[in-house]
């Protein structure tokens, strides 16, 4: 670790070590409050809410765990979303970030210090992204006798926007500890592999348990360490220090990881988890082999080694064909799949496609979060092939992995910050190191500071032929290196400049809440989907089933506290894919759907007023897809788009399209906005036929300011017996036509 | 509370007994347009005013006159008779009439083939399907069932039996010894497939719609002819309210109560149309046929645990939540008014009373079995283990009948699924021993090994090695 600094002669002695560590310390502090302080824009420019879908959901459990004790949150039976089946969600979630804030909660108050859960649930991800600092330069500090390397990288952790995303104030979200206990495994692996100790890796399973209960990306861990392990053993490189930390490992982090509900038995059967058993079993064979080594003679040896690993290897491929055959061990999963095609979601679970965290990286999406980084990341990668140790290895193995997954899932540029922010710490103060420390080696000038160097280079440079002039321009004089100190600097200022820039304007946006700007330049906040929220809150009954398309399942919970259909734990295609029917069928087909889930409302989102994109219409063929997956025959994606194969929702809709329950909802009334004939939706950009939709099943409950959210109330059966149709028109003041049938033709008799 | 707002109901019942013999409450509107006509009527009204209801007369050319007073029903019961003109007028629109039906109101509709019957009510009466032929004046004619003392020519004066048993499950309000005089009947037909309406009085197989007027057409092609064709109808609506239509307002008329009639080679007879419209407005304002629900209760039963309880305990009475496989009790509490109060409800033989236990689906359907019978009502009970599928589940009795108050009870529970300390203990079953003992045998034998190292260490050379530890130390 001490690295002689020469640029300090001063603090050359005794004290220097002390002095010095201070400073680090100062600095990682520092870092650590930047870190959390560029992460505050969002309560700044907003207010301390939380953000988004899933946080909402981690909030409301959170609520519940503080509220009902640790014992009824892990027996948590909810039945109040997934209406009527209900969710099994002390089984069925990770409870690492709930836990983690349920503890600090618990910690405040007993230091007599009350905080409000929400503050905690909000300030949660900045607070763990300056441990993550710590753990990043903990971790580039194994990589590297440069200390500047794991500060450097720290910096870059603190305030990367690739995991900014995901971690600003009110973000609260798995990947708010998740990120933290990843770096943090990672570097007690490294710890645990350098020094061959059971208690580095004890402390690494212990980690590894923690991400397990924190975030479904633990597969990531579980599947990298094995791979390293592996690569290792492939190298030549086994040693007992990687027996040892392996199997310490994998020991204990598979019984950890077993604690938890949610993963239970997955560790022994799912194929995700089999790489890192078949890792434990070769390491033992591996160890066998080499103890047997050292017992036989060579010749013996290697036809022992033949015939028995090759029968060993044989009977486990044999054995995992098998298993996986007779559906012991689970398939692979299918957002697995999606990883290695990433037109597989696409054709086989349109569910998972939906998401827009799942689709493919777009390219400026690197730079934009990234920026810098990303050209010296494969600088650092090759310094570490420069010099390859074990844990450089690692950082190989990570790079390559990682920079593949970010490519396929936008999501998984989290896992791929960190390993950038290493390769490009080491890279960088490889650079600084090299300009800033390097002394010309001619011994007079070996041991003084940089001006003496200088000095020295000068004379010598002076006395020598014309040729050897160019030293001046070499890395020693002053002039290459003021210029390439300076040029760092700027790009690490350019670097600051961007976070900060990336971050206060694309990353704090709460999404609950929206920004727009006035013409003079102020901000107009739209807050239609809490105006729709507090007032189902306020004016429905407590247990009044509300049914939205399944984005707004976790929101409808978390503010508006109702009973949903469907949420963002997308557990059950069926029942998803139930509610995209109902949505996507005529009335009369949604009726009886809507009734048998005791639905009372229904909530869609419509953007054509404001122009909001996100809106139901746009996500509607989605639904329509999803349906048609269960109900081929009665909801077909083609009959939504005209014979020209467009999506149009104006005079030219298809009748299924104008038929259609999500349609009627949208645009219900809302040519009432407009004078006669002149109804436009803003997010298409086409004009609305003249005549408006009628609906006769839902009545019209609420509608938000800005029409964002339009809620219905779902009308119950008529008291006389008619259908809803019927009733409507004669409401109207239509009369009812007498059955054209009823003259000739057969006549229906009425039986009892 | 809710036996507190269950006290309140019975309350309440208790004061509607003390005010009238309806459930519902003892306001009768009469429209009547021709003042002069009331005379007619005169015993109706009398058999009325003895069960003491208040009848009010309105002309619907009344333009004050409302079905409403601040937004509640300003009369209980309604009796139109059909108006001179073309309709009720503004006050008595379709729209009205649906409304006060929707709001609990019962009505009942009197016909006349004389007057015919105005569009707006055809149309009305279109919206609970039951239809009325196109012919304005097509009246009920049989050639076989007629009276020959007052219609020996014209055979529209029909003469059937008081109505049987509708279907084997069903109560007969309307049943008796006796014969009805129908004159001038205007028949009508029931749409197939709703549920609400039924048929009291059914037409002879022998009859048929006919207009006296323009014989050649009808005759073709009848509107609608035999057990088709009905002279009094009623609709039950989901609140239940009752509507009624009677095809001939002339049996109400005091001549035809207790009038003497003959069939065509039968003797003559005195008919009972005043039994039976007792027995129909008695329906119809809702003094026989009201069920009403007074509690529901479940509970789980948890068998006692030891042998010395032998009694069962009850936690909770009507809990949110229950756990797959417990053992619940379901009762019911319902009774039936009849006339002056409410007296135990029995079920026919021939039907029964079910609970389903629905997620989506029912899961368990079970028959409700009387096990206590009041003063006023019966307790139905059943008990059940709840299925091993959690989710949130009702409790549902959905029993409609015609002529009987709908029941539809709904009361949502939840059921949990086990929780993690509900589970049998791994000792506990016997097919986990050789893995606890695995698992035993393996602590003990690396305790054991850990001891054995420590131990088993030569021990010259420790001592050699303490030596030179200590030696070097020193």
């Amino acid at each position: 670790m001490a690295a002689s600094t020469p640029l300090d002669p001063f603090l050359r002695g005794s004290t220097s070590k002390n002095t010095r560590g201070l400073l680090r310390i100062i600095i990682l502090c520092t870092i650590a409050a930047a870190a959390v302080s560029a992460r505050l824009f969002s309560v700044i420019r907003f207010e301390s809410i939380i953000h988004e879908f899933d946080p909402w959901f981690n909030f409301r459990a959170t609520k519940y765990l503080v509220k009902n004790g640790f014992y009824s949150f892990w027996d948590w039976f909810d039945d109040r979303t997934w209406h009527p089946l209900g969710r099994v969600t002390g089984g069925t979630l990770y409870p690492g970030l709930m836990v983690t804030s349920g503890v600090i909660y618990h910690i405040l108050r007993l230091l007599s210090l009350p905080v409000d859960i929400r503050n905690i649930c909000v300030l949660l991800a900045p607070g763990f992204s300056g441990f993550t600092a710590l753990a990043m330069y903990l971790l580039t500090s194994e990589m590297s006798s440069s200390p500047s390397a794991g500060l450097l990288a720290a910096a870059f952790m603190g305030i990367s926007p690739g995991y900014i995303s995901r971690s600003v104030a009110g973000s609260y979200d798995n990947e708010a500890i998740a990120i933290f206990l990843l770096v943090f495994t990672f570097f007690l692996w490294i710890k645990a592999v350098k020094n061959g100790s059971i208690m580095w890796g004890a402390l690494a399973a212990l980690f590894y348990g923690y991400m397990v209960s924190a975030w479904g990306g633990y597969v990531f861990i579980t599947n990298l360490i094995p791979l390293h392990a592996f690569t290792l053993i492939l190298m030549g490189r086994y040693s007992s220090r990687l027996y040892i930390s392996y199997t310490t490992w994998y020991a204990l982090g598979t019984l950890a990881s077993m604690q938890v509900p949610f993963v239970g038995f997955l560790p022994v059967r799912s194929s995700d988890h089999m790489a890192a058993l078949g890792v434990f079993g070769l390491l033992q064979l591996v160890a066998f082999f080499n103890f047997l080594r050292d017992q036989l003679p060579g010749k013996q040896f290697q036809t022992l080694l033949v015939a028995l690993g090759g029968t060993i290897v044989v009977i486990m491929f044999l054995g995992l064909v098998a298993l996986t055959a007779s559906g012991v061990i689970a398939p692979w999963s299918g957002r697995f799949y999606s990883l290695w095609d990433t037109g597989y979601a696409k054709i086989h679970i349109p569910i998972i496609a939906s998401v827009s965290e799942h689709q493919p990286t777009a390219w400026p999406a690197f730079f934009f979060d990234l920026n810098m980084l990303i050209w010296l990341f494969p600088a650092g990668v090759y310094l570490c092939f420069r010099n390859l140790k074990d844990e450089h290895v690692f950082v190989v193995l990570y790079a390559v992995l990682a920079s593949y997954f970010a490519g396929v899932m936008v999501r998984l540029m989290l896992t791929l910050t960190p390993v950038v922010c290493c390769a490009a710490g080491l890279a960088l103060s490889y650079i600084l190191d090299t300009y800033l420390y390097a002394q010309k080696p001619v011994e007079e000038s070996a041991s003084s500071d940089s001006n003496g160097s200088i000095k020295a280079s000068k004379f010598s440079a002076n006395s020598a032929l014309r040729s050897t002039r160019n030293s001046i321009v070499g890395i020693y004089s002053v002039v290459s290196k003021s210029v390439i100190t300076s040029m760092v600097t700027g790009f690490l200022l350019l670097y600051v400049a961007h976070c900060t820039w990336v971050t206060s304007n694309a990353y704090s946006s709460p999404s609950v809440v929206l920004a727009s700007r006035l013409p003079d330049g102020s901000q107009h906040i739209i807050d239609d989907y809490r105006e729709a929220y507090y007032w189902l809150r306020q004016n429905t009954p407590s247990d009044a089933r509300v049914m939205s398309w399944w984005d707004y399942g976790y929101q409808i919970g978390g503010m508006a506290d109702r009973p949903t259909l469907v949420d963002n734990n997308t557990w059950n295609n069926t029942h998803i894919a139930t509610v995209g029917k109902a949505m996507s069928s005529r009335e009369e087909v949604s009726y009886p759907i809507l009734r048998e889930h005791d639905v009372d409302y229904v909530l869609v989102v419509f953007g054509g007023l404001l122009g909001y994109s996100g809106d139901d219409i746009n996500k509607f063929l989605w639904m329509v897809r999803i349906a048609e997956g269960i109900w081929p025959d009665e909801v077909r994606e083609r009959d939504f788009f005209t014979a020209r194969g467009e999506y149009r929702v104006d005079d030219q809709a298809t009748p299924a399209m104008k038929n259609s329950l999500m349609y009627k909802m949208s645009y219900y009334n809302y040519n009432s906005l407009f004078p006669a004939g002149q109804a436009q939706d803003r997010v298409r950009g086409s004009s609305l036929p003249a005549q408006g939709p009628e609906l006769s099943i839902l009545e019209e409950a609420f509608t938000s300011e800005n029409w964002i959210i339009r809620i219905y109330k779902v009308k119950d059966l008529d008291n006389v017996g008619r259908d809803h149709q019927s009733a409507v028109s004669f409401d109207k003041g239509h009369k009812k036509k007498r059955k054209p049938g009823a003259k000739k033709g057969v006549r229906v008799l009425r039986e009892e | 509370m809710r036996l507190f707002s269950s006290l309140c109901l019975l309350l309440l019942a208790l004061l509607s007994v003390v005010s009238g013999r309806s459930a519902v409450g003892d306001r009768v509107l009469v429209i009547l347009e021709d003042e002069s006509q009331k005379g007619l009527y005169s015993k109706f009204w009398a058999d009325l005013e003895d069960r003491d209801f208040k009848l009010s007369f309105e002309s619907p050319r009344n333009e004050q006159l409302s079905l409403f007073r601040h937004g509640q029903l300003a009369y209980e019961h309604l009796i139109l008779t059909p108006p001179k003109s073309k309709g009720y007028g503004p006050t008595l629109t379709p729209k009205i009439l649906l409304d006060y039906v929707n709001a609990g109101g019962n009505v009942l509709l009197g016909l006349s083939s004389e007057s015919g019957t105005p569009s707006a009510v055809s149309s009305l009466l279109l919206e609970f399907d039951i239809s009325l032929s196109p012919d304005k004046h097509s009246i009920v004619v049989d050639h076989f069932n007629y009276d020959k003392v007052s219609a020996a020519e014209k055979h529209d004066v029909l003469l059937v039996e008081r109505p049987g048993q509708l279907r084997p499950d069903v109560v007969n309000f309307f049943g008796g010894e006796g014969t009805l005089a129908v004159p001038r009947a205007v028949g009508q037909t029931l749409g197939p497939a709703i549920p609400l309406i039924a048929p009291i009085l059914k037409a002879p197989m022998t009859a048929y719609a006919y207009n006296p007027g323009e014989e050649a057409q009808s005759v073709e092609e009848p509107f609608a002819t035999g057990s088709q064709l009905n002279i009094v109808s009623a609709m039950q609506a989901r609140n239940s309210a009752r509507f009624t239509v009677l095809g001939s307002l002339e049996m109400l008329q005091d001549k035809w109560f207790g009038a003497t009639v003959q069939l065509p080679g039968g003797k003559t007879s005195k008919t009972v149309n005043q039994e039976f419209v007792k027995q129909l407005t008695e329906w119809t304002f809702q003094e026989v046929g009201v069920l009403k629900v007074f509690s529901v209760q479940h509970y789980q039963i948890t068998t006692a645990s030891e042998p010395s309880q032998n009694t069962t305990q009850i936690w909770e009475y009507n809990p949110e939540m229950y756990r797959i496989k417990n053992d619940v009790k379901f009762s019911i509490e319902i009774g039936q008014y009849d006339r002056t109060h409410y007296v135990p409800f029995v079920v026919p033989d021939t039907d029964a009373l079910q609970l389903e236990f629905t997620m989506l689906s029912p899961f368990h359907r079970l028959p409700l079995t009387p096990s206590t019978t009041t003063d006023n009502s019966t307790i139905y009970s059943t008990t059940f283990t709840t299925p091993d599928q959690h989710g949130i589940f009702a409790f549902k009795v959905n029993y409609k009948r015609p002529f009987l108050t709908p029941i539809e009870e709904r009361h949502q529970v939840t059921v949990r699924h086990f929780a993690h300390d509900e589970w049998p203990r791994s000792w506990a079953i016997t097919g986990a021993w050789p893995w606890v003992g695995g698992l035993w045998s393996v602590i003990v034998g690396f305790l054991l090994f850990v001891l054995l190292w420590l131990y088993s260490e030569p021990p010259k050379e420790e001592i050699e090695r303490r030596r030179a530890l200590s030696v070097s130390t020193s």
